[in-house]
């Protein structure tokens, strides 16, 4: 039996050693074909491109790294900030989906249940294209100054394109996290609120200190998947011409035609960038979970 | 008299150091009535698990209707001995995706090959046997704990096993469903089924079996006829449990 | 107090409301054209199919339809109930036939496969081959031996860590690089199959979730009356899984869908794609919410009639209360 396993084993490993042997030998050869070779040589050329939006000085006679560099800190940057307002719209639509106000809750319900059925592509198109671009090109607003050039925040100055991105990512992902957040609610036990109730707590706090604490553990798992879902998500900026990771690496390969290295670059940084959010997620979950058990 | 089952000096471990079964031996005749009794965790499942080879043996010798399953038996012998001995659970195990008739119906087709109309009208049968013929195409959430038991001896007697194990078949039911069950087994032997059974039914073992076997920590400790059993158990350990029991 | 600010709040609310509907009401009577959307018709629902071939991609939709219907209000009983699952298996190739032509129809290029007939083949052809993939992978994930434990997670860990917009980047640029030279498969056919290893991954973890909540004495009551493990699995075990595992795979086939709008990034004209074509065109330029607002509108049509289709299954396979 032990025996026949083994041989089974090695079958299958020969097997998939054969295919990718199989595929690399094609790709040499392609690659021969095309007189292309592998290698990373490239990366210190100058990329002769111009990037539209850069957290630190780029010029097009900066490297096709650093641009890579650039791209990856934009998206970095949009994550960051999507991952930050997804959490408060999907917390606050979860809660007023689980409310008693009965407006409230069926327009957190419509809320959800338009734009889990509607492409996130086809919506970001929709907030840059028809939301932003639509702003009159004369800045409006006092505090908020808005106009189709882009937002400007208490001195922060923001792209419309990051705006579109980030709106739509927010929008998008805040209901899925609404429907997480919904179920962790309603998984605590109606003792619980009634129990508030009785000592006489207001509504908010009770929600606030003693239901979501309680729903937390059940709730953080799957916020870290919707996270991650959120980084891959971002990579359609593309659509709009916000220059993240992908957009730059596309931009990168279509230039230089080094579309093998270009994709395991894109790869290792994506891996970075999960790396990042799961230990980060993981960090923030030991934290949390931690005082919630000494507080008990 | 031929004999069923024989076993010398089984020995199984799940951890190491901590043995399940001890150096077992025993024999079972054709058309006998073999009831297992002995404390929680005496290895009783254990025991039986391996006349079927749900357990693998780390060492001894044992013979199941004429097939060897020791330390290194083949999946096929296993699946041939399978054939030939039926066996029902304490938790029913029924699949509930399949109507009761498919539940019975599923082996004969698919391991024996009989025609689907042949197997359909044996199963009817057998359930009109075990009292139940008008659940034929309910689902087995639809029935009560000890009709599913009945199904359950049904599923395993519908390919004609010669040996019938059972793993306490009334532990899980209601104590007001107990006797269906029991009335169903006690039929079987009556018609010389060949059994093994392990059970806390002091009123069955006493009436239906023809030898009772007492285990305690993997070990057998006495084998007696009911009689001899429950009057005057030879070991202090045996009459321990039974007074416990009563 | 509590009362009276959960009553303004109500109130602000509706006022809200009120505005929002009222303007948008205006608008889509009055302020909107709608031309764009009423003269591309044709180009919506078959893309720049031949003009006196489409009736192939309007009678494929047609049997679509037919089929949605049949099933969530068609006859509860007969024949016609019993013949649904094939139809629906049958639906995959005959679209294909009817789109690509041969066997007495004439040859059309997948150039001129566009609109919603695209949509709808992509997200069929790339379901019905991720699935069996991904139950695959989920097997592979839980078998005993190591090493195909260690590839199929390795694989569906990989998959899911990376963008899907990467995995079709690399379906369109890279499969034709890792391919003899000489052998090339067209554009659709590549969207389709990175669709397919890539839904195949969150497939499998959806199954394995269903493998999972299978108690392990099922397998025993199957193998105690000697069934193969190979029955066991095909007869006991996965019945039960798939049907545990439907509602999330109901939302990985909705996902699907709407993820093949991706596939207008990289140049096919599928709904989205034939949109951005339309509004590059000077004609109906800066017509971007009337076509945002249509193609919402067709998604969330697409997308509910998908997710009703499967609670109507999950009803189906749920014996007890489908024999009542
Ligand atoms: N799958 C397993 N893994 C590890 N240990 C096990 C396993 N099955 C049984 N054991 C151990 O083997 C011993 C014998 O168990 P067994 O189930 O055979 O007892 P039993 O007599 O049937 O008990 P009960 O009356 O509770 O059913 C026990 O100590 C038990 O903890
Ligand atoms: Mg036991």
């Amino acid at each position: 039996m032990r025996r026949r396993n083994l041989f089974i084993q090695l079958g299958i490993s020969i097997a998939l050693l054969a295919l990718l042997g199989l595929l690399i030998n094609n790709l040499a050869v392609n690659l021969i074909r095309t007189g292309l070779g592998l290698g990373f040589g490239w990366l210190a050329r100058p990329a002769g491109f111009a990037l539209a939006e850069s957290a630190l000085p780029f010029t097009p006679s900066d490297s096709y790294l650093w641009a890579l560099t650039i791209g990856w800190l934009n998206s970095l940057k949009v994550i960051v900030a999507g991952l930050v307002l997804a959490t408060v719209l999907g917390v606050a639509a979860g809660a007023a989906r689980s409310s008693g106000n009965r407006l409230l809750s069926s327009l957190a319900g419509g809320y959800v249940a338009l734009i889990r059925q509607v492409p996130l592509l086809l919506q970001l198109l929709f907030w840059y294209f028809v939301a932003f671009l639509g702003l009159p090109a004369a800045p409006m607003g006092g505090l908020i100054k808005l106009s189709n050039q882009g937002i400007q925040l208490l001195g922060l100055n923001l792209s419309v394109e990051f705006c579109a991105v980030l709106v739509g990512l927010t929008v998008f992902t805040g209901a899925s996290i609404a429907e997480i957040v919904r179920g962790g609610i309603n998984a605590v036990p109606r003792g619980q609120w009634e129990a508030f109730r009785s000592l006489g707590l207001a509504e908010g706090l009770g929600l606030r200190r003693i239901v979501l604490p309680q729903a937390l553990p059940a709730i953080l798992p799957a916020l870290t998947s919707q996270y991650l879902n959120l980084a891959k998500n971002s990579t359609l900026a593309i659509a709009v011409g916000y220059a993240d990771l992908y957009a730059v690496s596309d931009t990168t390969i279509t230039q230089t035609g080094r579309a093998i290295e270009g994709f395991l670059l894109l790869l290792l940084s994506f891996l970075l960038l999960n790396l990042l959010i799961s230990g980060g997620m993981a960090a923030f979950n030991s934290a949390v979970l931690g005082r919630l058990n000494r507080s008990r | 008299m031929t004999v069923a089952i024989l076993a010398s000096d089984l020995v199984k471990s799940y951890t190491p150091g901590l043995r399940a079964l001890d150096g077992v031996s025993l024999q079972v005749t054709s058309g006998e009535v073999l009831v297992v009794m002995g404390p929680s965790g005496s290895g009783k499942s254990t025991l039986i698990r391996t006349f079927n080879g749900l357990e693998t043996l780390d060492s001894g010798e044992l013979d199941v209707l004429g097939v060897r399953l020791d330390a290194a038996h083949e999946e096929r012998q296993v699946r041939a001995i399978r054939r030939r001995v039926g066996m029902v659970f304490q938790q029913f195990n029924l699949f509930p995706h399949l109507s009761i008739l498919e539940n019975i119906t599923l082996a004969p087709i698919k391991v024996q090959k009989r025609s689907k109309p042949d197997a359909a009208a044996r199963a009817i049968a057998l359930l009109d046997q075990m009292g139940i013929g008008e659940q034929a195409h309910k689902f087995p959430a639809q029935l009560s704990g000890g009709q599913q038991q009945r199904v359950a001896i049904a599923r395993a007697l519908a390919l004609d096993p010669e040996v019938m194990l059972f793993d306490e078949p009334t532990s899980a039911l209601d104590p007001e469903r107990v006797k269906e069950v029991l009335d169903a087994m006690r039929q079987l032997a009556k018609r010389g089924m060949t059994m093994v059974v392990v059970t806390h039914e002091l009123g069955f073992a006493r009436e239906v079996a023809d030898r009772v076997m007492f285990m305690d920590q993997g070990q057998v400790v006495e084998t007696s006829d009911p009689q001899t059993f429950f009057t005057s158990a030879r070991e202090e350990r045996s009459r321990r449990f039974l007074s416990q029991m009563m | 107090m509590n009362r009276w600010l959960d009553r303004s709040i109500t109130l602000l609310i509706l006022a809200l409301i009120g505005w929002a509907g009222w303007s948008l009401l205006h608008w889509l009577l009055v302020g909107a054209d709608w031309s764009v959307v009423t003269t591309n018709l044709p180009l919506y629902a078959v893309g720049s199919f031949p003009a006196d071939q489409r009736w192939r991609p309007l009678l494929w939709m047609a049997v679509l339809i037919t089929l949605t219907l049949l099933t969530l209000v068609g006859p509860k009983r007969g024949w016609v109930r019993r013949w649904l699952p094939l139809a629906w298996i049958a639906m995959a190739p005959l679209g294909l036939w009817l789109l690509a032509g041969g066997l007495g129809l004439l040859p059309v290029g997948t150039r001129s496969w566009g609109g919603l007939t695209l949509t709808l083949l992509l997200t069929g052809g790339s379901g019905a081959l991720a699935l069996p993939l991904g139950i695959l992978l989920a097997l592979g994930r839980r078998s005993d031996l190591p090493v195909l434990r260690w590839s199929s997670a390795g694989y569906i860990e990989l998959m899911r860590a990376v963008p899907l917009i990467a995995v079709l980047f690399f379906g369109q640029l890279l499969i034709p690089l890792f391919l003899p030279p000489g052998l090339e498969i067209n554009r659709v056919l590549r969207a389709v199959v990175a669709f397919a290893l890539f839904a195949a991954a969150y497939i499998a973890e959806d199954v394995r979730g269903g493998l999972q909540a299978i108690p392990p004495t099922q397998r025993e009551a199957a193998a105690v009356l000697g069934l193969s493990p190979v029955q066991t699995l095909q007869l006991v075990v996965l019945p039960q899984a798939l049907r545990i595992a439907l509602p999330s795979l109901t939302n990985q086939a909705v996902g699907l869908l709407q993820n093949t709008s991706l596939m207008a990034i990289l140049g096919l004209v599928e709904l989205l794609g034939i949109s951005r074509s339309l509004l590059a065109n000077p004609a109906f330029i800066g017509r971007y919410l009337e076509v945002y607002l249509w193609l919402a509108a067709v998604y969330w049509l697409a997308c509910t009639a998908m997710a009703l289709l499967a609670r109507h299954l999950e009803f189906q396979l749920d014996p007890v209360r489908s024999s009542r």
